[in-house]
């Protein structure tokens, strides 16, 4: 089972060690959205052991967080079309400022710090022009509005920081929404996703596209090995009556790589996933389908599937010990190494995607 | 309502659906009388086209009305090829039905002559949009050779007519027994799966109704947006939303047959709702340009937002919509 000493050493290997701010807040392993039994939406402080660490509430429902790389702090992001973003001391449980969205745009419900924590990026739609922007805040102390970058595409979600400290990868998810209209979605048959590599200044470096016949593919979180790998999940917008792949596995310079299960395995996601992660051990890849109530496992060196795992509901997954740390809507955490997945706890509340590191 | 929703989704065991003919009465009064009405009205339409290009108002307005119909049924046969993208392009937030016409008129492209070809043109182009533009707009109901046009009328006539006629044939008896007859390896695995399906047409219906329908002319209280609204050309924005509430309000008595109460109250609701919208006499939605205008079209969205209220909280839990907080979420 997973040991807190073999989770960290997962982590070290993907360079993503907890500094030492966080031990203060009780050392939460990941950070997670949840609805609580009494109807709040709070942010929780996890550990791998399943322990809750802390909650705190939020305005509304929150979709994933943040955490500051030094200091123990968590920007905690609104569900689209959310306007807002709280910066949460995870300590006292304090809000230490709340990011509003300017006039015009709404937060996505992801961000990522700079390497030395100086830099909040948030997702954002600048909806009157139909286009994605990159937020920049001043994660000094105010968090001050310090500018906007286009994303490279339409619907920017997820968002990582790269190896190299230099380069953001940004998963443009091509659908245009408007809050005037709610969550429809305004241009599926012209939709475009793309995965944008883009320095800190906004140069775009090098774009990623889907091949013909998987535009409807709206790529929308990523998840990051220590090696520069990148993978993606994906959210099918075309015909129903297809399965296509719904991960994608891309190292810059080279070809993005598909990969799906084989019938009718595929075809239980329901062109659904919610989230991706690397195992601990990098050796493998997990989606979770929460439509399907499905995990699904590829090794990654070889491309091969590798299982499928039902879990009621499951939506959140992170790299834990060697393998994964998932969470469900029923409010199970679990973890999942070479065999079954194995129960941590069960939570009263009910898990929200995602499931944050705090790295 | 997301929390009262999920709060619901929580407290209330997953009610087992076993109501197999729930699903057979909406196929079969609902669902394939539906299809069937819009392939004969495209049909008529493609017909009087042959005819010529002028007087095609009443088939056009017959041929809206009846995918108003069905336009929420957006799930297997319409899905498939774009058909329902083809058929009905709206709402087009970066204008690409006026460009894409205009492009076709320009070049005078030949695709008109040929329906294989006309078939892979731009859905924007193609359809009841397209369609509403050469009839009713001033500027492309004029454009070009006249004799261009007319072929374009047609082109799209037919058009929509072998799209209709396509997802007629795709449901009957093919999509039809799928949803009727699950099965482990089927595309629906239990009568749940199947309910379901129809319980997501009725709830994003209504959702289409109320945010886009009325939602996008609404805009903002500073900032209305009359001209967004749907076919407003043919002013016919107002009458879709009556016709939708009327199509969905079908579907939600078949599905809430066996619960009287939530039957009741859906009833009472969708009265609310139509004779709001049958006394606001705003055919194109222009006065939400005015206070009280806007007001009046809000009042009418609110009462929509009710009826998906009662359809969330009580409907889906009573058919068994067991869906988790995830696998809801879309995200």
């Amino acid at each position: 089972m997973t040991t807190r000493r073999g989770f960290l050493a997962g982590l070290a290997a993907t360079g993503a060690l907890p500094a030492n701010g966080w031990a203060e807040a009780g050392a939460p392993d990941y950070l997670a959205a949840a609805l609580f039994p009494d109807g709040s939406f709070r942010l929780a402080g996890l550990r791998a052991s399943g322990a809750l660490v802390f909650d705190l509430p939020l305005p509304g429902r929150g979709h994933a967080a943040a955490a500051h790389p030094v200091r123990p702090e968590a920007v905690a992001f609104a569900r689209r079309p959310g306007r807002f973003a709280l910066v949460i001391d995870c300590r006292t449980g304090q809000r230490i400022a709340t990011l509003e969205a300017l006039e015009g745009r709404h937060f996505y419900g992801h961000g990522t710090f700079s390497r030395d924590g100086r830099t909040l990026f948030t997702t954002e739609n600048d909806y009157g022009a139909g286009r994605g922007v990159i937020g920049l805040w001043d994660a000094g102390r105010s968090y001050a509005r310090i500018g906007e970058m286009p994303s490279g595409g339409i619907g920017p979600h997820d968002m990582v920081l790269m190896p190299d400290g230099e380069t953001l990868a940004v998963a443009n998810g091509g659908i245009e929404t408007h809050p005037e209209t709610g969550r429809t979605k305004l241009n599926l048959p012209f939709m475009e996703p793309n995965l944008t590599y883009m320095a800190l200044d906004g140069r775009i470096e090098d774009q990623v596209t889907p091949p013909p016949g998987l535009h409807r593919n709206s790529i929308r979180h990523l998840a990051l090995r220590g090696d520069g790998l990148l993978g993606f999940a994906m959210q099918w917008q075309g015909d129903v009556t297809t399965h296509p792949p719904l991960l994608g596995l891309h190292r810059r310079g080279m070809t993005p790589v598909f990969l799906a299960a084989p019938e009718p395995q595929q075809a239980r996601l329901q062109g659904y996933a919610g989230s991706i992660a690397f195992s601990g051990d990098g050796s493998h890849v997990g989606i979770t389908a929460p439509r399907g109530s499905v995990l699904h496992l590829f090794d990654v060196d070889s491309h091969a599937f590798a299982g499928a795992h039902e879990i009621e509901d499951v939506c959140g997954l992170g790299a834990g010990a060697s393998g994964f740390f998932f969470t469900a809507g029923t409010g199970l955490t679990g973890w999942l190494g070479r065999g079954r997945p194995a129960r941590v706890a069960q939570a009263g509340c009910q898990w929200d995607n995602h499931l944050v590191p705090v790295a | 309502m997301m929390r009262v929703f999920a709060l619901c989704l929580a407290l209330l065991p997953c009610a087992a659906l076993a109501q197999l003919p729930v699903v057979q009465q909406v196929v079969d009064r609902h669902i394939l009388p539906g299809f069937q009405t819009l392939a004969q009205r495209t049909e008529a339409l493609k017909a009087a086209s042959g005819e010529g290009c002028t007087g095609l108002e009443t088939p056009y307005h017959d041929a809206f009305d009846a995918w108003i119909g069905v336009s929420h049924l957006r799930f297997g046969p319409t899905e498939a090829q774009d058909r329902a993208f083809a058929m009905a392009f709206w709402p087009d937030a970066k204008g690409f039905t006026p460009k894409s016409l205009s492009a076709l008129i320009e070049d005078q492209d030949p695709a008109v002559n040929n329906p294989v070809d006309f078939a892979e043109v731009s859905v924007a182009a193609r359809g009841l949009f397209a369609l509403e533009y050469l009839l009713y707009d001033a500027q492309f109901s004029t454009a070009g050779e006249d004799g261009y046009r007319c072929d374009l009328i047609r082109a799209i006539a037919q058009d929509m007519d072998r799209i209709a006629v396509d997802i007629l044939s795709d449901w009957t008896p093919h999509y039809a027994a799928l949803l009727t007859a699950p099965g482990p390896d089927s595309r629906y695995r239990s009568d749940e799966e199947a309910a379901q399906e129809l319980f997501k047409a009725l709830s994003t219906g209504l959702q289409f109704t109320s945010d886009t329908r009325l939602g996008r002319p609404m805009g903002t209280f500073d900032k209305p947006r009359p001209k967004r609204a749907e076919a407003r050309r043919s002013e016919r924005s107002l009458r879709n939303v009556i016709l939708s509430l009327a199509a969905l309000r079908d579907l939600a008595a078949l599905l809430s047959e066996g619960h009287p109460g939530t039957a009741a109250e859906l009833d009472a609701a969708f009265d609310r709702s139509i004779a709001l919208a049958e006394r606001l006499e705003d055919p194109d939605f222009a006065s939400v340009s005015t206070p009280q205008g806007r007001f009046r079209v809000e009042a009418l969205k609110n009462s929509i937002d009710e009826i998906r209220a009662i359809t969330a909280t009580q409907l889906g839990p009573q058919l068994g919509v067991a869906a988790g907080f995830n696998s809801l979420d879309g995200d």
